[in-house]
């Protein structure tokens, strides 16, 4: 007890100094020794210096722009389920929702014959409701987040495949493949949308009073909901965001491929996790960052590419990606650690000279 | 001292349990600037007069005047509206959020501007800047205001739970056992806080059963035993902590020596 309070009153004393020292490097060299998405970055800029020397086809546009291609969709759904995780909840029925809604967009389209914005609009509606239903039981009802999302991961592709009878619905039209197939400033469509998802997303999570209030949650709800902190409607909200992303996700895939296949978001669920997992957030909750996030995906689809580029088969890659995920599970203990050890380590020289008035000036 | 004005009156408190009284026609009053001092051992009905006037307990008869105007609380929310604030024993931290976000969480600043405020964005920097002027203006020294909670010792947090009550507007702040399992040095970063504030103007409900704390900080001590106020008292006129002994434990009927009482 003494220790630590000795150590904190030897941070106050340089305090004045490091607050005019106090800029961006130093903010930046903070971020990048305290966390995770600091370790993550600098891995994912050594494995592409890697791909770069052994592969001539790595670093080109074309390349690039193929590895965020591939990205987008876990991408996009992984921002509100990275919120979600933070908060303290999961989503495990994204990939399962993703086919909901792709199939009845299939039927709504195809045999149903309604326009595209119609069949678009009702899609996402059914994400957004299954989202709805998920939030409803969870954070109001109080059901397990695990369980409710797992129900919803089996009893939303059962719909699915009630509602298709496994047949592919495919030739949706010109108009719809733009969604995936076409391009913005030469940017594929699913990479703006997914980076600019992720733009609104960072600007949530770091700029607005409920990322603070999703941290809150995450971390102690009882002094959350004590303080006035909005602990049941928030996740219920983020349950919905990521029920329409999973749905969102499910579109721009059937648009890439041209068909509404019963296939489309099998492994989605745990893509997702995997990379929000990998970012840095705590699967506790409380803990994390979205930019982490962002270095997560990135890493997991340099790495998806790279290895193919060198001729390394798809089994390889999964090995890579879940040894990664342990790493980083053993990297987030050491870290937690080593911000444990400041406190114990920094003794002031002066500390028994003056006694009690910590106060007193 | 007495010409202060009064700030929160309590008026015949009752509090039933069921078949149990936890608090018993309970009168306290509580000036601008004084510290009242609480005592008394387990099931003293310390904790319940802490519920009813914090609004998470509504008394079954008796009433709450907060400067002048009578009160009735559905919960906390309406107390802390009046300028009430309870710094309960868990604190409400958030270990996970730095120093200057667990001052500010739900009610974060928004700015700079008119597009800053519509777009809902924190006003960071002024949140840093304030959090950092109360906590000098209250002699607190703490580290950065960007440390994160759970690198603070317990006293440490006691006073940034103390301070954010304070600076949210209340004027009157309860204390449930502030110095409650804290070693001597943090106890002491805890009680100086406590004498500042109220050389701040602050009206403080100091509650504990630690006698040294309570004689250290409080202008009045009022005991309590078996949900009833058994004395209530100046601490320049009452003498040691063993008569505070002897009154909370019931050796003492509160009838003899010097000490003065309420009926």
């Amino acid at each position: 007890m003494a220790h630590a309070e000795s150590a904190g009153r030897s941070w106050q004393r340089p305090r004045a100094p490091r607050q005019r020292h106090s800029g961006r490097a130093r903010r930046l060299a903070a971020t990048l020794a305290n966390y995770q998405s600091g370790g993550l970055l600098i891995a994912l800029l050594v494995m592409g210096a890697v791909f770069t020397s052994t592969s001539g086809n790595f670093l080109t546009h074309r390349n690039l722009t193929v590895i965020l291609l591939q990205v987008s969709i876990v991408g996009l759904v992984a921002i509100p389920q990275a919120m979600l995780v933070l908060s303290g909840y999961v989503d495990l029925s994204v990939g399962s929702v993703s086919v909901l809604a792709v199939a009845v967009f299939g039927e709504m389209a195809r045999v149903d014959h309604q326009s595209l914005a119609v069949s678009i609009a009702i899609a996402l509606a059914v994400g957004a409701g299954w989202g709805l239903m998920n939030g409803i039981l969870i954070s109001y009802l109080n059901f397990s987040p695990i369980i409710v999302t797992l129900g919803g991961f089996a009893g939303a592709r059962g719909v699915a495949d009630t509602i298709t009878h496994d047949v592919t619905q495919f030739g949706f039209g010109d108009k719809f493949a733009y969604l995936g197939n076409g391009t913005i400033l030469s940017l594929p469509v699913p990479a703006v949308i997914f980076l600019g998802l992720f733009l609104v997303g960072a600007y949530i999570w770091y700029e607005m009073p409920v990322g603070r209030h999703m941290t809150a949650i995450g971390a102690d709800k009882t002094s959350a909901r004590a303080l006035g902190v909005s602990v049941k409607l928030i996740p219920c909200v983020l349950y919905v965001c990521s029920g329409i992303a999973a749905a969102a996700g499910g579109l721009i895939l059937t648009s890439e491929l041209d068909g509404a296949s019963p296939s489309i978001g099998i492994g989605l669920e745990l893509q997702v996790l995997t990379a929000v997992l990998l970012g840095g957030v705590a699967f506790a909750g409380g803990r994390g960052s979205l930019w982490g996030v962002l270095f997560g995906i990135l890493f997991i689809g340099v790495l998806n590419n790279g290895l193919i580029l060198l001729n390394i088969g798809p089994y390889v890659v999964n090995l890579a990606v879940g040894a990664v995920l342990i790493a980083a599970a053993g990297a987030d203990a050491f870290y937690q650690r080593l911000e444990s050890i400041p406190v114990a380590a920094a003794e002031p020289r002066g500390q028994a000279a003056e006694p009690s008035h910590e106060g007193t000036r | 001292m007495s010409e202060r004005p009064v700030v929160l009156e309590v008026e015949g408190v009752t509090k039933r349990f069921g078949a149990v009284t936890a608090l018993y026609d309970v009168s306290l009053q509580l000036r601008s600037g004084e510290v009242l001092g609480i005592i008394g051992d387990n099931g003293a009905g310390k904790s319940t007069l802490v519920g009813v006037v914090s609004g998470a307990l509504k008394p079954d008869e008796g009433r709450i005047v907060v400067d002048g105007v009578v009160r009735s609380f559905t919960d906390p929310a309406e107390a802390r509206a009046v300028g009430i604030e309870t710094v309960f024993q868990n604190l409400a931290l958030v270990p996970t959020l730095n120093i200057a976000e667990n001052v500010y969480l739900r009610r974060e600043r928004l700015g700079p501007g008119v597009a800053a405020k519509a777009l809902r964005r924190l006003y960071k920097s002024a949140m840093r800047r304030e959090a950092r002027e109360a906590f000098d203006r209250f002699g607190v020294t703490l580290p950065p205001v960007r440390t994160k909670v759970s690198a603070l010792s317990g006293g440490q947090r006691q006073a940034v739970a103390i301070t954010r009550a304070v600076l949210w507007g209340s004027h009157i702040v309860i204390m449930d056992e502030p110095a409650a399992a804290l070693g001597v040095k943090q106890t002491e970063l805890v009680l100086s806080l406590v004498e500042r504030l109220k050389s701040h103007g602050v009206a403080i409900v100091f509650i504990s059963h630690n006698m040294q704390h309570v004689l250290r900080v409080a202008d009045r001590i009022a005991v309590f035993r078996l949900g009833e106020k058994i004395a209530d008292f100046d601490v320049r006129e009452q003498t040691t902590g063993t008569d505070l002994v002897a009154l909370m434990t019931g050796a003492t009927s509160g009838d003899l020596g010097s000490t003065r009482l309420l009926s």
